[in-house]
């Protein structure tokens, strides 16, 4: 019982940043229609980029952030505007066949930078424990698990309030009428997919203290975040967030009461039956 | 069957470079030998991904499963319980054919989107290389080690690097006909339409149920054969080579810097890279691991930004270009 | 205000519009006639700045706009309401109103300009919070032409306003097109309905396979047997 509530919890804390992936890669496709198979490759240069900092500078990787999440936005910026512009709105396969490309450039020029062996990056409060009635929370978990939902929080005021928000929503909903209405729809897919690749700065910060992080696990984040994605209905936040968690609570509860390998499976074949039986995602509102 | 078909089985072209590549065992040395055999090796896998991906435009991200069906599968029937290696490739090939039927079915059933479709298979990608990596009978994560290879062809032996290439050679070609012949057939007609608008297709009366199985059986199957016979020459099973998504995504991608849909461009695109591949890997394998991997990831973002359809349709709408001027 | 000059335009390099030459003067409500694919809708789309222009030039209040982009355009105050109303469907009637003031000019005064349409279409303030996709095809006439003038239109395009709305909404629509008409708001009306421009209309011009076939005020080009030719693609 202990050990399925121990689970439960840092499946939940682990989850939260899993939502904040999706979130990102939410946005991207919701503005231009884009699903970016190079995304996991994204968040392992985020976190190599803080490692790089750290073996430096000694920066912790929360402190990172300052300077890798600009970094990250600027280079999100740019590879939109020149490589994934000039195929938007072709047939999707083009679109995966372009960013499966990229992820096998940015994944081996970390591999040829860093090299292959899996490598830790330290924190401040890695090692820190709290301990709440059987369970035991890690630092590390908590911070990203708070800041998950902040960035989430965050991320829908700023959608649903502001006019660069509601900017992109129209660009969302109706690109034609937003270019009518003075939206440069241009400046918007440029500026969300930055901003995508921004939030993945974060994530890669968040998820970075005590994992060892190998240049080759991209597709395999990119995987855990298609699986949030499509879960949490593709564009809708709440969505996206609750599958971010239910991803994390089934990969930490598959490991502990399953024989190793069916629990791995495990978050694949939810995905599955999701996909199949509730292609709209977990929440749906009409 | 069009006659088109027949018309360019009787080009004397396919039969030369055949011969041609039929006596490169007497000419190259081992080592670029290994090399050609590699590249048959990708270029039957992207020819046979073809049929799905490019004439039928099923993005199928599930084809390292049908690679992994036919190389573990019989690899592990032959190891564990000592069957013939011509029947684990039946069984193995009839495997993946259920796996890619079962795919399609659900595909079907469920009237899965494109993005949904490639998400889907990749799930299933993902699946089974988790499976086969923790599961002892296919050797879990340390692999197979298949039993030398003497020559017996009746166990499924070749008699080392020539006999394995021109196993390939044969399987290669095989893929190409098959390519040829589907784009010749009524199949080839209905997996295009299919491709280009499936409301439509379905609207004058393409099943796409049966023609979409069908194209997925078929390249499952002929996938799965390649898987066989690649590990046969690799005598090693390595899982994380054979079931890993890493081998759908290279094979994707040679198929398109190639040009997918036509029968000549993936198997092209096999021939560009896989060698230049293998060459750096070989040179720079130690100093700089994953060099030829980011030389194709530059490779193909180039090529899609330049020349979308790949590398083989632009050469030929080239030569038409030219062939017009001079008339 | 407007002049449209020689203005040949198409899509991928096939005309659509062949030296097409047009005016609105200030505070003119000038109606845009023709049947299906004479080119009147590519030729409001050339003027928002979607669809490129391949020879002449569009002078609007004396600057040359032709090579401005579709966003500068609706900053400058060209702004059209397109066919089919093209509503954000899930935001909300408010959402909707303020992104139509979302360009840099009518940023400032944009809750002057809510007041003012709240005033015109007193039935959206009852709908602010609703979704604007669960409005009835009226209201969401009402939405995107709120949208528009909230846009600090100076010339207001409407692209088949009365297109699939009934008689009652055709005619409160038009009511409004008056009284903006009539507060001095300059304003090009493409419509099909022939008999409701040319009763609403200072002047028209009627559009026959991408070239002007007839222009002049409205009871001339009523009475012009080429109009109705024109209609009848004869």
């Amino acid at each position: 019982m202990e050990e399925l509530l121990q689970a439960i919890v840092q499946g939940f804390f682990v989850g939260s940043t899993y939502g904040l992936l999706a979130l990102g890669m939410g946005l991207v496709y919701g503005v231009s229609g884009i699903v970016n198979f190079s995304h996991g490759d994204f968040v392992t240069l985020g976190m190599y980029l803080c490692l790089a900092l750290f073996s430096a500078f000694a920066l912790d990787p929360y402190v990172s952030i300052i300077v890798v999440l600009p970094v990250m936005t600027l280079l999100g910026a740019i590879v939109y505007q020149y490589l994934i512009r000039p195929i938007a709105g072709r047939h999707l396969l083009m679109i995966i066949q372009l960013t499966l490309g990229l992820s096998l450039l940015l994944q081996n020029a970390l591999m040829m930078t860093f090299g292959g062996q899996p490598t830790r990056t330290p924190s401040m409060i890695e090692s820190k424990l709290f301990i709440v009635g059987d369970v035991v929370i890690r630092g590390s978990h908590l911070v990203a698990c708070i800041s998950s939902f902040a960035l989430a929080f965050l991320l829908y005021f700023v959608l649903q309030s502001t006019d660069v928000g509601r900017s992109i929503r129209a660009v969302q909903q109706e690109p034609r009428a937003a270019a009518l209405m003075g939206v440069d729809v241009g400046r918007v897919q440029v500026m969300t997919f930055a901003i995508g690749i921004g939030i993945l700065a974060i994530a890669a910060a968040l998820l970075l203290p005590g994992l060892p992080i190998q240049p080759n696990q991209g597709l395999r984040l990119t995987v855990i975040t298609l699986l949030v994605f499509v879960l949490g209905g593709m564009t809708n936040f709440v969505g996206i967030m609750l599958g971010g968690v239910v991803i994390g609570v089934a990969e930490a509860v598959g490991t502990i009461y399953m024989t190793e390998v069916l629990g791995q499976l495990l978050p694949y074949l939810i995905f599955i039956a999701i996909m199949l039986f509730r292609p709209q995602g977990l929440v749906w509102r009409s | 069957m069009r006659p088109e078909f027949f018309a360019q089985l009787r080009s004397p072209v396919p039969w030369i470079v055949l011969a041609v590549a039929a006596v490169m065992p007497f000419v190259l040395p081992n080592y670029y030998l290994h090399i050609f055999t590699i590249t048959l090796v990708y270029a039957a896998l992207a020819s046979a991904w073809n049929i799905v991906g490019g004439i039928a435009g099923q993005i199928s991200l599930a084809h390292s499963l049908f690679v992994g069906c036919g190389a573990m599968l019989s690899s592990a029937l032959l190891v564990r319980y000592g069957l013939n290696m011509w029947l684990g490739v039946i069984v193995s090939a009839a495997a993946a054919a259920a796996i890619g039927a079962m795919i399609s079915f659900i595909d079907f059933r469920f009237r899965l989107g494109h993005l949904s479709f490639a998400l889907i298979t990749m799930a299933f990608a993902e699946m089974a290389e988790i499976y086969v990596t923790g599961t002892e009978f296919f050797g879990g994560a340390s692999g197979l080690f298949l039993p030398k290879d003497t020559g017996d062809f009746f166990a499924f032996q070749f008699g080392g690097g020539r006999g394995a290439f021109w196993a390939m050679l044969a399987m290669t070609a095989l893929c190409l006909l098959a390519n040829l012949a589907i784009l010749n057939s009524p199949l080839g007609y209905y997996l295009r339409s299919i491709r280009d608008n499936e409301n439509a297709a379905q609207a004058i009366g393409v099943g796409l149920l049966r023609n979409k199985t069908l194209a997925m059986t078929i390249s499952a199957v002929l996938t799965a054969i390649v898987g066989a016979i690649y590990a046969r020459y690799l005598a090693f099973v390595d899982p994380y080579l054979l079931v890993s998504p890493t081998l759908t995504v290279e094979i994707i991608l040679f198929a398109t810097v190639g040009g997918l849909g036509s029968v000549i461009g993936p198997a092209l695109g096999a021939f560009l890279l896989a060698p230049l591949g293998e060459i750096l890997r070989g040179h720079f394998g130690g100093s700089l691991p994953g060099l030829h991997y980011f030389i194709y990831g530059a490779i193909v973002v180039a090529v899609i930004l330049v020349s979308p359809a790949g590398v083989w349709p632009a050469i030929v709408s080239r030569l038409a270009k030219r062939g017009r001027q001079k008339a | 205000m407007l002049e449209v000059r020689d203005v040949t335009a198409g899509y991928d390099g096939v005309p659509v519009l062949r030296n097409v030459s047009l005016t609105v003067g200030k505070g003119e409500l000038v109606g845009l006639l023709g049947a299906n694919n004479a080119g009147k809708s590519t030729l409001i789309n050339v003027l928002s700045g979607i669809v490129p222009v391949m020879s002449g030039a569009i002078l609007f209040e004396g600057q040359d706009i032709a090579a401005m982009s579709a966003p500068r355009r609706v900053d400058a105050g060209v702004v059209q309401v397109p066919e089919g109303r093209l509503v954000f469907p899930q935001m909300t009637v408010r959402e909707n109103l303020l992104l139509g003031g979302v360009n840099s000019t009518a940023r400032p005064n944009r809750s002057r300009a809510l007041e003012h349409v709240l005033s015109l279409f007193p039935r959206l303030g009852e709908r602010m919070e609703q979704k604007a996709g669960t409005l009835s095809g009226g209201e969401q006439q009402m939405v995107a032409l709120g949208r528009g003038l909230m846009a600090g239109a100076r010339l207001l395009m409407l692209d088949e306003p009365s297109l699939g709305l009934s008689p009652l909404f055709v005619q409160f629509i038009f009511g409004i097109i008056d009284k903006l008409h009539a507060e001095g708001l300059t304003i090009l009306l493409v419509e099909q309905n022939l008999a409701l421009t040319l009763k609403h209309a200072d002047r028209c011009y009627v559009l026959e396979r991408g070239v002007v076939a007839v222009e002049g005020r409205a009871e001339v080009v009523r009475d012009d047997p080429r109009t109705r030719a024109a209609y009848l693609g004869m």
